[in-house]
């Protein structure tokens, strides 16, 4: 038969987990806003309940601890979608800075080829007069120097994208080196479920901005957290993390290390590790090398052109463009050879008035290069591949945003925090607590009352 | 099912998704123009260099045909001045091949003649900025000069070929007649028959200045098959103007298509997006602050 202590004991336990799901609420409420935090709730259990002469009476509540309400499927998607998507914006961004070059600003290939082309037919028709000369050599100028602003501008960015390699590899091993230190400490306190929790948290979010640096692949292990990139390469295993490094490679660009000294720049996908990889190897060299090609192909063929006739001196016509040899640096080094508006190869004849070379400089412009395309054609070309590359990053980021805005409302369907929620508890938890007081107070009314019985004083 | 309780990444979300239309709708009122970067429609951007290239050629085009017009019609007035004036050499020659002239006579018809031939010459020699028409490509340098070596008293200083001017992708129209052609061929010689009558005139034969006198109507019939020739030139190149005309109205339409807005639909778009974005802003402050906490009185 319980007596007054089981009852005055059991209100004690119902004060202790009132007052630990009060801390929980508070808790929560306090880290509604905190990036990361998972809400926590409190685990409560009934205890075993005690016969005690035929009747059963209740053993009262335990708290198990609070616990972090967190989904890790979710987690996982979220942080390789998020790899996704910060590889899409950093190709976008980077490629943003490149489109500019194409884009039509008077300045650009299109505007100075235009120009360029218009400036041999109005020599065409004033084939003596040293203005119209003098308009195709600057025109042939400023060509060249749009096909070396854009060849230069391509450069600069594949160089941005490399610092950014560097800086990347900086964080991610920042990032890890911490998240291995949270892994130390998550193994021993794993049994105590608030404080894992807390550092779960941290050790989650930190996972996630890793995840946007590149694609990793996260998996649990006895010794704690193990994360590899996509490809393998440890990062962290339990309490530790193991570098990356950088190192200048034969293109002159940095390569990415593991820690062992293999070189595993090209295994390298996702987030802005492998966005910032994929703009400097892969995109940029193809533009540049379609650049140099044309430049290479179309310097030769409008100095073919050039070489057939004579200028207005009589002399046979000299190389107009000069152009690197080899074809790597052909649009940076794109120059005009000739210093004077004279030395244009205007005549066919050698007889200074003749025009009839000028048709065959016009027709350089619009005949098929070893190619397959027209010089315009081969620009357009290139202009519609950097557009598309910058749209099609655009839209992937844009999809993956969309994607990762669901996920991150499912998962704070999950483990976010309701303010709502919290206030309703606070009032459940109030009145919790004012019974489990009453409890204690009733309590020692009946023992005052007990001890009073047959005493010639009241205690 | 658990509720997402935080709205604010949604409404964010949406913000930015309104204020991104509001922002691209508003460049496109502002520009007209629906491409300003070849992100925004590659296939357009690239169509666009080509475009952009037609266009540039197409107005210098135009310029050529205006600037060549001024030489081709320059030259057709100074070969029907030559024209008109050989048929006044012939009436002159015909009068005095009659046989009822007296020597003074004959000697002021040669003395017409003479003035003839030399504004003859005056009009091979025409000109249009420095630039000789009747000189073949030698166009520097004053095609008949006096010499007196020559039967005819003058030597050519051009040459046979013919200069053409471009006025379209692949179409190039021959703008001159070399000298050579014209005042000099293999069978007439305009020059050669003036000379000719002057010396039959001051010799007085009537046969010699008949001979002469029919020389020169064959010259009339050559100069006056050249004066074809640059008629003909003008007629096509004001027929490749209105062509060049067509081709400005097709490349500025396909440019509008290619990258142009259409006011009307980007007007309703942008007012559109207006709404949109006050609406999103508007359930965003309306939504945001909402909260049980609203509705406790506070405990007593």
């Amino acid at each position: 038969m319980g007596g007054l202590n089981t009852a005055l004991s059991m209100g004690l336990q119902s004060l202790d987990a009132t007052q630990a799901a009060l801390d929980a609420t508070s808790n929560n409420i306090a880290n509604a806003n905190t990036a990361g935090y998972t809400r926590e709730v409190t685990q409560l259990s009934e205890n075993a309940e005690g016969l005690t002469g035929g009747a059963i009476i209740g053993g009262g509540v335990t708290l198990n601890g609070i616990e972090s309400v967190r989904d890790e499927l979710l987690n996982l998607q979220i942080q390789q979608q998020t790899s996704q998507q910060s590889s899409a914006d950093t190709e976008s961004s980077s490629l943003q800075s490149v489109q500019t070059l194409f884009s039509s600003t008077g300045s650009d290939i299109a505007s100075t080829l235009a120009a360029f082309s218009s400036s041999l037919a109005q020599l065409s028709a004033n084939a003596t007069n040293t203005s119209a000369q003098q308009g195709v050599l600057t025109a042939g100028q400023n060509l060249a120097q749009s096909f070396n602003a854009t060849a230069n501008g391509l450069t600069s960015a594949q160089s941005a994208a490399d610092q950014q390699v560097t800086q990347t590899v900086g964080q991610i091993n920042s990032l890890t080196q911490q998240i291995a230190q949270l892994n130390a400490q998550l193994s021993p306190s794993v049994v105590s479920q608030q404080n894992g929790g807390t550092i779960e948290d941290q050790r989650d979010q930190l996972v996630q901005q890793l995840s946007q640096l590149t694609n990793v692949s996260v998996t649990q292990s006895s010794d704690g957290e193990v994360i590899t990139t996509g490809n393998g390469t440890p990062l962290v295993m339990g309490g530790q993390s193991y570098n990356l490094q950088t190192t200048t490679g034969s293109s002159g660009f940095q390569q990415v290390l593991d820690s062992n000294g293999n070189n595993i720049t090209s295994t390298i996908q996702g987030g802005q590790l492998g966005g910032a990889i994929q703009v400097r190897d892969q995109v940029i060299p193809g533009f540049l090398s379609s650049l140099n090609t044309l430049a290479t192909q179309f310097a030769s063929s409008f100095n073919t052109a050039q070489e057939a006739g004579y200028d207005s001196t009589g002399a046979a016509g000299q190389a107009f463009f000069s152009v690197p040899s080899g074809s790597a640096g052909a649009a940076a080094g794109l120059s005009v050879a000739l210093t004077s508006g004279s030395q244009i190869a205007v005549s066919s004849d050698g007889s200074s008035g003749s025009n009839g070379n000028i048709a065959n400089l016009s027709a350089a412009l619009t005949t098929t290069l070893p190619s397959g395309q027209t010089p315009a054609n081969a620009y357009a070309n290139i202009v519609y591949q950097v557009g598309s590359a910058v749209s099609t990053a655009n839209a992937q980021s844009t999809a993956l945003g969309q994607s990762i805005l669901q996920l991150t409302n499912q998962q704070s369907s999950v483990s976010g925090v309701s303010i709502d929620e919290e206030t309703t508890n606070l009032i459940r938890y109030q009145t919790a607590y004012e019974a489990a007081a009453r409890i204690v107070s009733t309590v020692q009314a009946l023992n005052t009352v007990t001890l009073d019985m047959g005493a010639t004083q009241s205690y | 099912m658990r509720v997402n309780p935080n709205m604010v990444p949604d409404i964010l979300a949406d913000l930015q998704q309104s204020q991104s239309t509001l922002n691209t709708t508003l460049q496109e009122v502002s520009t007209g123009k629906s491409v300003t970067e070849p992100s925004d429609n590659p296939s357009a951007s690239a169509q666009m260099v080509q475009n952009g290239i037609e266009t540039a050629n197409v107005d210098q085009y135009t310029q050529n045909i205006t600037d060549v017009m001024t030489t081709v019609q320059t030259a057709a007035s100074a070969l029907s001045s030559v024209a008109s004036s050989l048929t006044q050499a012939v009436s002159l020659g015909t009068e005095g091949a009659n046989g009822t002239n007296s020597s003074a006579n004959l000697a002021t018809l040669a003395q017409q003649v003479q003035s003839i031939l030399a504004s003859v010459v005056s009009d091979a020699n025409t000109s249009v900025e420095g630039t000789y028409l009747f000189g073949g490509t030698v166009s520097t340098t004053l095609p008949y000069t006096a010499d007196s070596t020559s039967p005819t008293g003058y030597t050519y200083n051009g040459n046979s070929d013919v200069n053409s001017v471009a006025v379209g992708d692949d179409l190039n129209v021959p703008v001159n007649v070399p000298g050579s052609q014209i005042f000099s061929d293999s069978s007439n010689n305009v020059l050669g028959a003036l000379s000719s009558l002057v010396s039959a005139l001051q010799s007085g034969n009537s046969s010699q200045i008949s001979t002469a006198t029919t020389a020169v109507s064959s010259a009339v019939n050559l100069v006056s098959q050249q004066q074809g020739f640059y008629s003909n030139a003008e007629g096509r190149l004001n027929a490749q103007e209105t062509v060049l005309q067509q081709d400005t109205v097709t490349l500025t339409s396909q440019q509008n298509n290619l990258i142009g807005v259409d006011e009307a639909t980007a007007a309703t778009e942008l007012s559109q997006a207006e709404t949109d974005n006050s609406a999103a802003l508007a359930a965003a402050a309306k939504v945001l602050p909402n909260s049980l906490l609203n509705y406790l009185t506070t405990p007593t």
